[in-house]
C-alpha cells in the first residue's frame, strides 16, 4: 500500500511543478486529478486485496441484462 | 495544438505494428482450428474493407480528427457524448493490450515478478515515447517494425525440420460456421481496433497515399498471419493450437538446440508498444480536444497511470481474460468499430453530395 502511495506522490509532484510553472488552466487540473484520483483509489483497494467489480464485469452484465449475451 | 506530420512509410509501419499488436502472441482465429488459414483470408478481406471505410471517412473530412468529425456530423451534444465513449474505448483497448503483455511476460519469462511492476515499467517507457510526439513514434516504428517479420522468418526457418504437412487436412472438416466466426473475430481484433487511427490519419503529410497504405498494411498482416498459422499448425497440430495459451511461444520452445523465446518477447514489445502508444495518444488527444486543452502531453501521464491500474483491475486471471476477449469483446466492439463509422461515412457522403448539388 505504501509503495502504491509513494509512486502516486512522486508522479503528482513531478507533474504539479510543471503545471504550476506553466500556469495551466483549471480544466487540466480537473482532468488530471480525475484520472489520478480514480487510479489511486482503485490501486489502493487492489493493494489491500479488495477487488471491486471491474468495468469488464459491468459491460458483461449490461450485455446479459439486455439479452445481447446469453446468461 | 501543434500539427505533427508523419510520412507515408511511417504511417504504414505504425498501422502494421498496430495490427500485429498482441495478435503476435494471441491467436484470434483459434476457433477455426486447422481451417484458420481460410478464416485469416476472409477476415483479412473484411478487415481491409473496414480499413477502407475509416480511410474514406478521413478523406471526406480532411484535416479533421475523429472528435471533429463526430461533432460535425452528429451535432455538438451527441458528438461530444460519442467522443467520450470513444475515449473510454481507446483507454480500455490500451489497458487490454497492457494486460496481454503482462500476462505473457509473467507466464513465460518472468514468473516471479509482479505483473503490476512489468506493466508499470512498460507504461513508463511508453509515456516517454508518446510525450516525444507522434513523429518520434513513427520514426521508432520505421526502425523497429521491420524486426517483426524478420523474427517471424527466423523462427519459421528454425522450425523447418519439424513438420507434419497433413495437419492442415481435412479442409472445412468442421463446416463453415467456425471459420466465419473466427473471421469475424479477426475483423474485430485487430482490424476494427484501427478505428483509433481516425485520430492519426490527419497527421499524414500526403493524404493521397492513405488508400495504398491501408491496403498494403492489411495485405502484409494477412500474409504474415497465414505464414505464422502454417508454421504453428505444421509444428503443433490443430488440437494443440486450440488448447495452447500462447501458441507462437509454444512453437519457439520446440526449436532444437537453441532458445529463441526472447525473440517472441521482442516482437510483442515492439508491436504491443506501438498499439498502446497509438491508443493512449488517441485517447489523450481526443480528451484534450474536447476539454479545449492545447497540448495532449499534459494528460498523458494521468491517462497512462489509469490504463496501468485498469489493466490490473480489469480481469482476475488469465482464464477470465481469454473468455472475455472471446465472448464479449467482439460484441462490445461492434458499435465502435462498425456501426458508428458506417454512420459517419454515410453522413459524410450525404454532405459531400449535398454540397455538389
Amino acid at each position: 500500500m505504501i509503495k502504491v502511495l509513494l509512486v502516486f506522490v512522486i508522479l503528482i509532484l513531478y507533474d504539479m511543478q510543471k503545471f504550476i510553472r506553466k500556469k495551466e488552466k483549471a480544466m487540466v487540473y480537473v482532468l488530471y486529478f480525475l484520472f489520478i484520483g480514480v487510479s489511486l483509489v482503485v490501486g489502493l483497494l487492489l493493494a489491500e486485496g479488495v477487488r471491486i467489480p471491474s468495468p469488464a464485469r459491468w459491460i458483461e452484465s449490461l450485455f446479459k441484462m439486455t439479452g445481447v449475451l446469453k446468461q | 495544438m501543434k500539427k505533427e506530420k508523419i510520412s507515408g512509410i511511417q504511417m504504414f509501419v505504425l498501422l502494421s505494428g498496430f495490427l500485429f499488436g498482441s495478435t503476435i502472441i494471441l491467436t484470434p482465429t483459434k476457433g477455426a482450428k486447422n481451417d484458420a488459414w481460410i478464416a485469416i483470408l476472409i477476415g483479412g478481406a473484411g478487415g481491409a474493407l473496414l480499413l477502407w471505410i475509416y480511410t474514406r471517412i478521413a478523406m471526406l473530412n480532411p484535416s479533421k480528427t475523429l472528435v471533429d468529425i463526430l461533432k460535425d456530423r452528429l451535432g455538438k451534444v451527441l458528438g461530444t457524448v460519442i467522443s467520450i465513449l470513444y475515449i473510454w474505448y481507446f483507454i480500455h483497448l490500451a489497458s487490454l493490450v497492457l494486460r496481454n503483455f503482462g500476462e505473457f511476460i509473467c507466464t513465460t519469462t518472468l514468473p516471479e515478478t509482479p505483473m503490476a511492476v512489468i506493466i508499470g515499467l512498460f507504461a513508463a517507457v511508453l509515456v516517454y515515447v508518446i510525450n516525444s510526439g507522434i513523429e518520434v513514434v513513427g520514426r521508432l516504428g520505421e526502425l523497429l517494425v521491420p524486426v517483426i517479420p524478420l523474427v517471424v522468418f527466423v523462427i519459421c526457418l528454425s522450425l523447418i525440420t519439424i513438420h507434419d504437412f497433413g495437419a492442415v487436412l481435412p479442409v472445412l472438416g468442421n463446416g463453415i460456421e467456425p471459420v466465419l466466426m473466427a473471421s469475424f473475430a479477426l475483423v474485430t481484433f485487430p482490424f476494427g481496433e484501427t478505428v483509433a487511427f481516425l485520430m492519426l490519419f490527419q497527421c499524414l503529410n500526403n493524404q493521397e497515399k492513405l488508400k495504398k497504405i491501408i491496403f498494403a498494411s492489411a495485405g502484409v498482416f494477412t500474409l504474415m498471419g497465414i505464414l505464422i498459422f502454417f508454421r504453428d499448425i505444421f509444428v503443433l497440430g490443430s488440437e494443440l493450437i486450440y488448447r495452447a495459451t500462447f501458441v507462437p511461444h509454444l512453437s519457439t520452445m520446440l526449436i532444437p538446440g537453441i532458445n529463441v523465446e526472447p525473440l517472441v518477447n521482442i516482437n510483442l514489445l515492439i508491436s504491443g508498444g506501438i498499439k498502446i502508444s497509438v491508443c493512449i495518444y488517441a485517447a489523450t488527444n481526443a480528451l484534450c480536444q474536447l476539454a479545449g486543452i492545447d497540448d495532449y502531453r499534459k494528460l498523458t501521464t494521468a491517462v497512462a497511470v489509469f490504463c496501468v491500474v485498469l489493466s490490473v483491475w480489469i480481469y482476475e486471471n488469465i482464464v477470465e481474460m481469454f473468455a472475455w476477449a472471446e465472448k464479449v469483446w467482439p460484441l462490445y466492439s461492434i458499435p465502435f468499430q462498425i456501426i458508428i463509422p458506417v454512420l459517419l461515412l454515410l453522413l459524410s457522403l450525404r454532405k459531400k453530395h449535398g454540397v455538389r448539388k
